[in-house]
């Protein structure tokens, strides 16, 4: 496993690179500093979660990796140019909510992003099953987002998000609705999707095993105003398993993140 | 027994009653003439009521198209435009309170007793509803999923094809079905108020001899054809929402 | 924008409605036969209230209106009530009531003559007829409103049957029972004035009918006016104290 990630060292080429990020908002004309000094950089292939309180303006960053909320301060570059307006062929994008258009059954809403390109419809179909494919749901495409559980119809979002091939998938608490059963299952099954198409992955949420289990890197962000306080390695073994969630080093780690979050100390390692 | 076995039979009882009561002599047939007495009238005179149901179809239909027009196209202004909404919204639910008959008159004396002031007025009373049902209805639209459609790089135009018209298709379905409704019953009313033809006309100039079995069968028009009109809409409301558990919510048809 | 801007652009809002029908007359564009400016209608309006002839039509259309809504919202609230507490009625019931609820009421009207003629009572009772069943549906709707939840936790309390009654059932219900009280205003008060309108001989309906049949087009707007203007009135009136009871919702 130790051999897998110096492999992946080897290739190393920043995927997302965030210089100067900040952003100021206003409420009652009282400025609120909601993004502050960001910087991160995001190896191809990575696995990278942000996580931080609510507030703490992780949603906000996401969105603007994504293109959909305008960068007031610093610049967001992917895959090497800027990120001004949402570009589904460098990034896909999976809600807190499926978001699954409810009169398009699974497998239109996975190929949606398709129709919008105006491919043609037999093309369309057939990338969007094998995408269905990919997430478990082959069975499912002619179901419609009411026939679905919480799970599968994040799952399809998931397919939906990968559909255009994208080699940046932004996750924003994609598990945050759904029951802790089936939010086990969907970390699993979201690993195995990253390790069968090599994507990058930037993932926020608030739960900090989540983070631990799911990232190669941890971002930890503090509110008010929102920056980055920590950045933890996580040397986990690959494949992860339910078992590792056991191991000291994961307790340490979620303790490490925990205690970033308790009380954020500004200027620690970064 | 099964609750809508016990319907069933309330509604064969009622049936019985209306044939008995009045031959039994038990109710006035002034009041309540039999119900094969009724039937019989129908059949004999179906030329004239079927002449008088084409007037009202007509204008309703031509009323239809200005209030839900109207409605639907100020409706989705108001529903996706907050500031307007904020601002007008409680206006239009104040208006609401005004009892929309007493203009009746005003436009009878503007356009005279025929078939304009008929359908000014219904195309009146179907309105400001259907303008509530659809603000409400667009407003029901998951901003969520126009977010999700920008993300995969859709342009404005192709948010409104894919997004927006598919979400409001039931909300429009609604406001025909509700604004449909009300323009009858516009169009009826002031028939019945002052006008020289339709089947509230009809039903008036019944009352006035007192012939109860002919006002009975033009009431009983009017209700079959709401009720028909009510089952056409909801089959093409069902088949449009198949998909969505939470389509538009129900507004109560204020059916005076 | 604020409250107080958002209240004065709508009294600008209107302020420019009435400009318009006061200057579409007194410019010529339309004939003041037509459309009286709105100045003579006020005028007109405040000379009517000042006639005894016009304090009865009021007063008429006022005891019909009150008697209807004494008699069908009290009758309705306790259908409703009992329509909810007994699960096998309402099964029976409810399909049957949503029918007559999307029932056009109005083109009832000639049976409430042809059985009571042309009368007091039979303006009340048309009235009842088209209000009862809103009353009994919102009726329903309230009770079925009051979460368990809030019960069981009032139970888990010890509350007695009166306490739950006065302190749960009460405050969760008294919105939707008013929403439904002024809702009942409103179509009481259109079924009262159709009637007039229809046929009677007195009453504020039956007023602007036969002004408009007489083309006095002054006071027939002035009629307009008044019914309009307190039918309104009435309606804040009672959205105020629900808006005041209901402080709590969001």
């Amino acid at each position: 496993m130790k051999q897998a990630l110096s492999e992946r060292a080897v290739t190393e080429r920043p995927m997302i690179e965030v210089i100067g990020l900040g952003h100021t908002y206003e409420s009652r004309g009282v400025a609120s500093r909601a993004l502050e000094d960001i910087a991160l950089t995001v190896q191809a292939g990575r696995f990278t979660v942000i996580v931080g309180p609510s507030g703490c303006g992780k949603s906000s960053l996401l969105m603007m990796m994504a293109g959909l909320r305008r960068q007031t301060e610093g610049t967001i570059l992917v895959d090497g140019r800027p990120m001004l307006d949402p570009d589904p062929d460098r990034v896909g994008v999976v809600f807190q909510d499926a978001n699954l258009f409810p009169w398009l059954s699974a497998i239109d809403n996975v190929a949606f992003p398709l129709m919008l390109r105006g491919l043609g419809r037999s093309e369309r179909l057939d990338r969007a099953s094998a995408m269905l494919e990919l997430v478990g749901l082959g069975h499912a495409g002619a179901r419609y987002p009411s026939e679905l559980s919480g799970g599968m119809k994040q799952r399809v979002s998931i397919a939906r998000g990968l559909v255009q091939d994208p080699p940046v998938l932004l996750m924003d608490e994609p598990f945050a609705a759904l029951d802790e059963q089936t939010r086990m299952t969907m970390g699993e099954e979201l690993l195995r999707i990253w390790s069968q198409t090599s994507k990058t992955v930037v993932f926020v949420t608030h739960s900090l095993s989540e983070a631990v289990y799911l990232a190669d890197e941890v971002l930890v962000m503090s509110a008010h105003p929102g920056r980055i306080i920590d950045r933890i390695e996580v040397e986990l073994p690959r494949p992860r398993t339910y078992e590792m969630m056991a191991t000291a080093t994961f307790g340490q780690l979620r303790d490490r993140i925990w205690r970033q979050i308790r009380s954020p100390q500004p200027g620690n390692p970064a | 027994m099964s609750p809508s076995a016990i319907r069933w039979l309330i509604g064969g009882i009622l049936l019985v009653l209306w044939e008995v009561l009045p031959r039994a002599g038990l109710v006035p047939q002034l009041f309540l003439p039999a119900l094969s007495q009724t039937i019989a009238v129908a059949i004999a005179d179906w030329r004239i009521f079927a002449e008088a149901l084409a007037v009202t179809l007509s204008e309703a239909a031509v009323a239809l198209v200005f209030a839900c027009g109207g409605g639907i196209l100020a409706g989705a202004l108001l529903g996706s435009v907050a500031r307007l909404r904020g601002l007008l919204l409680p206006v239009v639910s104040s208006l609401y309170a005004v009892p929309l008959v007493v203009l009746y008159p005003v436009f009878t004396a503007w356009f005279g007793i025929g078939a304009q002031s008929k359908i000014a007025f219904a195309s009146l009373y179907g309105f400001f509803p259907t303008l509530l049902g659809t603000a409400a209805g667009i407003q029901t639209i998951d901003a969520q999923l126009l977010v999700t459609a920008r993300s995969m790089g859709a342009t404005l135009s192709q948010r409104l094809r894919h997004v927006v018209l598919p979400a409001a298709i039931p909300t429009v379905i609604a406001s025909l079905r509700l604004g449909g409704a009300l323009v009858i019953v516009g169009v009826v009313v002031s028939e019945m108020l002052t006008s020289s033809a339709g089947i509230g006309y009809l039903i008036t100039s019944y009352r006035t001899v007192l012939d109860s079995p002919r006002v009975y069968v033009g009431i009983l028009l009017v209700l079959l054809l709401g009720v028909l009109l009510d089952l056409g809409m909801r089959l093409l409301e069902h088949a449009a929402t198949r998909h969505r558990p939470s389509a538009v919510p129900r507004r109560a048809a204020p059916a005076i | 924008m604020s409250r107080a801007s958002m209240l004065a652009a709508r009294l600008l809002l209107l302020a420019l409605a009435l400009g318009l029908w006061e200057a579409l007359p007194r410019l010529g564009w339309v004939d003041d036969e037509i459309l009286p400016p709105f100045s003579a209608v006020f005028v007109t309006a405040l000379q009517l209230l000042q006639r005894p002839a016009i304090h009865g039509d009021l007063v008429t259309t006022g005891l019909q209106l009150g008697a209807a809504l004494i008699i069908s919202v009290p009758t309705g609230v306790l259908l409703g009530i009992l329509l909810a507490e007994n699960k096998r009625l309402a099964q029976v019931c409810e399909p049957l009531l949503y029918f007559l609820f999307s029932v056009p009421k109005s083109i009832f009207l000639p049976l409430f003559i042809l059985t009571l003629g042309i009368s007091f009572w039979q303006k009340v009772a048309f009235g009842c007829f088209s209000t009862i069943l809103i009353v009994l549906m919102s009726a329903t709707a309230a009770v079925r409103s009051v979460r368990e939840e809030h019960v069981l936790t009032a139970r888990s309390y010890g509350a007695t049957r009166a306490q739950i009654t006065r302190h749960v059932y009460l405050p969760s219900m008294l919105p939707v029972l008013l929403e439904a009280l002024r809702l009942a205003v409103i179509f009481s008060t259109t079924a009262v004035v159709l009637a007039e309108m229809y046929a009677s001989r007195s009453g504020i309906g039956q007023q602007i009918a036969s002004w408009g049949e007489s083309f006095m087009m002054r006071q027939l707007f002035a009629g307009v006016l008044i019914v309009s203007v307190t039918a309104i009135v009435i309606n804040e009136f009672i959205r105020w104290i629900e808006n005041r009871c209901s402080h709590w919702r969001s």
